[in-house]
């Protein structure tokens, strides 16, 4: 499989329009900047994830989009922030030019943080208090020194350098598994999940999240651009878990993740099934 | 082509399981089924509940083998082991279910709701609880040295072993005590609490580690279940003495009261002048205190402690209760659930042979009738329960009240003339006891004797090396002519007339058993005597009549003298089991000359080979029976 599930189109729909209705493709600089990367095609896999984990918990889907488009827009945020030059310098970001080649190095920022406000802010006007806190500390785990801009800070660090392979594990927990993780624990909190089923779903997410790095790690040394929408070989500079255990292993390792993913489902049954789709779909996708 | 395991692979992996990686993050067996529940208290009880059936799968089979092992004659066969399993698998499901409870809900109500310290507590807990197990592991290997000293278990690869086994069923049932507390802290915290990594246990890996703690626990409650010899039995080798024994047991026998009846000389009255003296005997209840007879150890060893007993529902053995802690326990629980119901004592709580077992063995031809504690008989040699008589009045399948089972229908085609012939010896015995209660009080107690005599004449085949038969009339008489749970005293004039007719049974007696005393030959008749029933214990007496039995009135012993007697005058080497000895005195000098005794290491165990058992138990038959004769209250 190499395709993103038929079932994704329908989940991404939503989530599109909730981001088409926040973001304005004709406003401001910073504004068209913000809608830019975010709106850009994308597979939307944390979203989607988001969403699914609510319907999961039998809640309503609907219900979770606000806070599947958050995520996204913290997503898109990030994926800007990286791609600048003091940063991963990226030339290409989802099939388009990088943000910062789009509309100048500091819009690019200002556009990054103008997403992350407007994703605290979405979460608060859609939720009632008790949940909104609990989602809004999620994300800011997700995003801070434990999560993103920790992952983020290590990794620039890891630069032309051989790094441990507990560092690269911080780095990619930080960078992609702790955004993986709140987007599923969000989306079953929406749901009003007890602790169990969140729990269940973290350890899902946070197996899938390494999983889903270590095929971006694959990409990178062997994906087609033109399917991925990013440079190859944009990091090699940097050691990856490819450097550790070489393509066949790492793609071995990413699939023993995937198991162990679907093994987190197991109290759900086959209502989880969709999800079960999503780790297979990780583990053999191309783009 | 295989392709050789890459070890780079391995690490990365190993290095991934201790970053928190490729652990599924959920016990399916211990919290699936708590998966949606919401509220801690909620999401307890359903992961305790699991924890709980764990427990009962793990501990009812190894429970009930272990009760099984230590307390005789509970479990009969597999179906009364599966039942015991089922009962005692409910009860650690309940009791291991609020056990796991309780740890959940107290860690919820201590355990701070999100606040930063709550995996340091959680894991200060654990500590806790990792010394309080430390603790309960030195308890119970003391408590295993001590419990097995006697059995030579307490060798430390045994005790060893015993600790291994019990830390594997702890840390199975801890581990998910801990998984189910950890959810329910997680429950009460919410999701951003820093809960401790919760290793993933499958279910394969749990039933793995449940086999192995089971197929342990079985072997050591199997191995170390207390046995009267761990060697194997000697061959018996009887060195023949050309004597056939012919033991009748009387029981309620009072030597004063006999004296003050006595009608004139007759072999009953020398036989009763020469008897040895048996010193104080037990008179606290005739099963206990015949079995010690007849098995020539004291109860502790014999393991039948009464008449009464406690049947579990759908269990068919029995429980005796005084036989130990665990039985009382076992007992008092049962009782309170509503699950027991009376029952009556069985040979399957003897744990040592008797005195016709051991000539059985031995290959000499014994019969017994109506002992206590011999049902439900099993094997080859003659054995006629105490529960015969009732199952020859009524008919119907036999459920092993009589051995062999061939000799059933030989004593049903018998029975009508047996019958017959007691109810007329009784009913012409007592003309002269005016009181027509009194009277037929004692008729009714003799022709139960009659008919224990004639179902011993009416055994078929040919003449046996040893006859064994037990009177009760006497006793049944005495306690229904005296006994009395009336306040006062009865008049003086009643207890006289009550002394008068007892006096009179002692003549019935006598005249009954004078036959029996007649028989010349190679038959010696031993007359066997206990105090019955009554408040103050006091002497029996064993006396021989016939070739090469003599008076011995001066020489003493006790009821354990008995066996040992009766086994040295068929020439069977003694068990050096038996406490007590041959009592010489009562057998001539040129007998004793020629025969020295001879002594054997052991019996061995008592056989429990199949019993006969189609028909309906009689158990309710028997209690109300026993009930009747005043035995059960």
């Amino acid at each position: 499989m190499s395709g993103v599930p038929a079932f994704f189109a329908e989940y991404q729909d939503r989530v599109h329009a909730e981001l088409r209705h926040l973001l304005r493709e004709d406003g401001e600089e910073v504004e068209r900047a913000m809608a830019y990367t975010t709106l850009a095609p994308s597979k939307q896999v944390r979203a989607v994830l988001a969403l699914l984990c609510a319907e999961l918990c039998r809640g309503q889907a609907e219900r979770a989009v606000p806070a599947a488009a958050a995520i996204e827009m913290v997503h898109a945020a990030s994926l800007i922030l990286d791609d600048l030059p003091s940063m991963d310098d990226a030339p290409l970001r989802r099939g388009r030019r990088a943000n910062h080649l789009a509309f100048g190095e500091a819009v690019a920022i200002l556009a990054a943080f103008g997403l992350l406000n407007l994703a605290y802010g979405e979460i608060a006007r859609a939720y009632e208090p008790a949940v909104a806190s609990r989602i809004t500390g999620l994300l800011s785990d997700a995003v801070g020194p434990a999560g993103l801009i920790g992952g983020q800070a290590l990794d620039l660090r890891a630069v032309d350098q051989q790094i441990s392979f507990e560092t690269l594990e911080r780095i990619h927990r930080g960078k992609t598994g702790a955004l993986f993780v709140a987007a599923a624990a969000a989306g079953a909190i929406t749901a009003g999940a007890a602790a169990e089923p969140v729990a269940a779903l973290a350890a899902y997410a946070k197996n899938l999240g390494l999983a889903f790095q270590i095929i971006d790690d694959l990409l990178d040394v062997a994906g087609d651009p033109a399917l991925t929408g990013k440079v190859v070989r944009a990091d090699a500079r940097k050691t990856t878990f490819v450097s550790f255990s070489g393509v066949d292993g790492a793609r071995q390792l990413a699939a023993e993740l995937c198991q162990t993913a679907d093994r987190s489902l197991a109290p759900f049954g086959a209502r989880a099934d969709r999800l079960r789709e999503l780790s297979a779909f990780v583990a053999a996708r191309r783009l | 082509m295989i392709t050789p395991p890459d070890p780079r692979i391995d690490d990365l992996r190993q290095r991934l399981r201790s970053l928190g990686y490729l652990e599924a993050g959920v016990d399916r067996f211990v919290l699936s089924g708590a998966a949606h529940t919401g509220g801690p208290l909620a999401f307890a009880a359903r992961a305790s509940a699991r924890v709980g059936l764990l427990g009962g799968a793990l501990l009812g089979p190894a429970g009930a083998l272990g009760l099984g092992a230590r307390l005789p004659g509970l479990v009969s066969g597999p179906r009364d082991a599966a039942v015991l399993s089922i009962y005692l698998a409910v009860f650690f499901f309940v009791a291991v279910s609020a056990a796991a409870f309780a740890a959940g809900a107290i860690a919820a109500s201590v355990a701070p709701r999100a606040d930063g310290r709550f995996a340091a507590r959680a894991r200060r807990l654990s500590s806790a609880a990792g010394i309080l197990a430390a603790a309960c592991l030195g308890y119970l290997t003391l408590w295993w040295r001590n419990a097995n000293a006697g059995f030579g278990w307490s060798a430390p690869v045994w005790t060893a072993f015993a600790l291994l086994v019990a830390v594997t069923i702890s840390l199975l049932l801890g581990h998910a005590v801990r998984i189910a507390t950890l959810g329910v802290l997680a429950t009460s915290a919410g999701p951003s609490a820093a809960i401790p990594p919760v290793t993933s246990l499958s279910w394969p890996l749990s039933i793995g580690i449940g086999l192995f703690a089971f197929a342990g626990a079985a072997v050591l409650l199997i191995i170390s279940a207390p046995s009267a010899s761990g060697a194997a039995p000697p061959a018996l080798t009887v060195v023949s003495t050309g004597t056939r024994v012919r033991l009748i047991a009387l029981d309620g026998f009072d030597m004063a009261s006999y004296l003050n009846s006595e009608q004139g000389a007759s072999r009953f009255s020398s036989a009763m002048h020469g008897a040895a003296l048996l010193h104080v005997q037990d008179t606290g209840d005739p099963a206990r205190a015949w079995t010690t007879v007849a098995t020539g150890v004291p109860p502790e060893r014999h393991g039948v402690r009464g008449i009464q007993a406690r049947r579990v529902a759908g269990v068919r053995g029995i429980l005796s209760r005084g036989s130990g802690d665990m039985a009382e326990l076992l007992g008092a629980a049962t009782d309170v659930l509503r699950l027991t119901r009376p029952g009556l004592t069985s040979r399957e709580e003897r744990r040592v042979k008797t005195f016709w077992e051991a000539a059985s063995a031995a290959g000499l031809r014994t019969a017994v009738v109506n002992w206590w504690a011999t049902w439900p008989a099993a094997g080859s040699a003659i054995v006629v329960s105490d529960r015969a008589m009732v199952r020859l009045e009524r008919g119907g399948a036999l459920d092993a009240e009589i051995a062999p089972a061939s000799l059933y229908e030989d004593l049903r085609r018998a029975w009508p003339a047996i019958r017959q012939r007691a109810e007329k010896t009784a009913a012409e015995a007592f003309p002269y006891v005016g009181d027509a209660r009194m009277r037929a009080a004692l008729q009714r107690s003799a022709a139960l004797d009659v008919t224990v005599l004639e179902i011993l004449r009416a055994l078929p085949g040919p003449p046996r090396d040893l006859d064994v038969v037990y009177l009760p009339g006497l006793d049944i008489a005495q306690h229904a002519l005296l006994a009395s749970d009336a306040p006062g005293s009865p008049a003086a004039s009643a207890l006289t007339a009550r002394i008068a007719a007892i006096g009179a049974y002692y003549e019935f007696l006598q005249q009954l058993v004078e036959p029996l005393l007649a028989e010349g030959g190679d038959v010696m008749t031993i007359v066997l005597t206990q105090p019955g029933r009554v408040a103050t214990p006091t002497d029996g007496h064993l006396a021989a009549l016939g070739s090469p039995g003599q008076p011995a009135p001066r020489a003493t012993g006790s009821a354990l003298d008995v066996a040992p007697t009766l086994l040295y005058a068929l020439g069977m080497p003694l068990s050096r089991e038996l406490p007590g000895a041959p009592l010489q005195d009562l057998f001539t000098s040129p007998f004793v000359q020629r025969h020295a005794a001879r002594y054997v290491s052991t019996y061995g165990a008592p056989a429990n080979g199949p019993a006969a058992r189609e028909g309906k138990p009689l158990d309710q038959e028997m209690i109300d029976r026993l009930r009747s004769l005043g035995y059960v209250k």
